[in-house]
């Protein structure tokens, strides 16, 4: 355990990595686990703030909710923190609390990681500044493709992932695509 | 905007020239400046349009512009954006390290995984973009 990498995530990386495991629909990638892997391989660090928008997101019966409860089903591999300083004003102005407490977190811990799924707006200008080391910023996308080229999941399952994704999250499909060629073409 | 000025010259159709020729005219300024206003208000609008930013990204991705040009035409912040995320492709995020074999489903859940299905005929697929979306 102690030789895995410390990285800190946000609220919408846990859904993110869970969605495509609760997903009963053909469309969703299947044979692969991503909330579960990624929870197997690093240390995941959250602060409680996390945890608790995770907690509000799992009232109600959609998919938002549904992948909540199984982050929540998980949280026992998470290492829950008090963080209750906060980040510069104009900093904390643009991110919801998880967000800005997940970013003093990991300057705090000197992470090795800090995963969101910011990417596709102006708040990821926010969390790099905010970041003491900004080279420590990855996404989902990014981890997820680092695991498909180690074959921790396939890397069939995560090019299927990356393409449900881009579809129903509008994430930057060109942005996905140089991941993809970068970690998945052989 | 620079104030140095380049000569440009172009072919229009004539029913277009003469109509540009009236609105000036109503609007009291000269023809090359209601083509700079125009042209000016056209750039401004495409810096805002999503399909257009996403042709920007793709070319600041293949390396086929430079920031300087993402920045004159979608502004400092977006181009900062895409400029923050090119470069995080030179990165690699830290070795997953696994001990032993991946814990099974029922063990890591606790029993099975929640499971979410659409309601019959009450769910589209779109709506998985708006119910997930942040």
């Amino acid at each position: 355990m102690t030789d895995q990498a410390a990285i800190v995530v946000d609220t919408n990386v846990l859904l993110n990595l869970a969605t495509p495991v609760v997903d009963s629909r053909p469309r969703a990638p299947t044979g692969g686990d991503p909330l579960l892997t990624v929870l197997s391989v690093y240390d995941v660090h959250v602060p409680r703030a996390v945890v608790g928008e995770i907690t509000e997101a799992a009232s109600g019966d959609d998919l938002l909710a549904t992948a909540a409860d199984a982050v929540l089903a998980g949280t026992d591999r998470l290492t829950t923190h008090e963080v209750d300083a906060q980040l510069p004003e104009p900093i904390e102005y643009g991110l919801d609390t998880g967000e800005s407490h997940a970013i003093w977190l990991a300057n705090e811990m000197d992470a090795e990681m800090l995963v969101t799924d910011e990417f596709n707006t102006t708040n990821y200008l926010l969390v790099s500044l905010a970041l003491a080391d900004r080279n420590v910023l990855f996404t989902t996308p990014h981890v997820l493709c680092k695991l498909g080229e180690r074959e921790i999941i396939s890397s069939e399952y995560v090019d299927a992932a990356l393409s449900y994704y881009v579809e129903t999250k509008q994430w930057d499909s060109h942005y996905v695509d140089r991941l993809r060629r970068l970690y998945l073409d052989d | 905007m620079s104030k140095e000025k380049t000569r440009v010259d172009f072919n229009a159709p004539v029913r277009l020239v003469e109509q540009a020729d009236t609105v000036a005219d109503v609007l009291g300024i000269s023809r090359t400046q209601l083509l700079i206003d125009a042209l000016q208000d056209e750039i401004e609008e495409l810096a805002t349009d999503e399909t257009f930013q996403r042709r920007i990204s793709n070319a600041y991705y293949a390396g086929e512009i430079e920031f300087e040009t993402v920045e004159r035409v979608l502004g400092t912040e977006q181009a900062s954006r895409l400029k923050l995320l090119r470069d995080s492709l030179d990165r690699d995020p830290p070795e997953p390290q696994l001990a032993g074999d991946l814990p099974t489903a029922e063990e890591f859940y606790e029993g099975e995984p929640p499971e979410w299905r659409p309601e019959q005929n009450a769910e589209s697929d779109n709506e998985l973009g708006s119910s997930t979306e942040r």
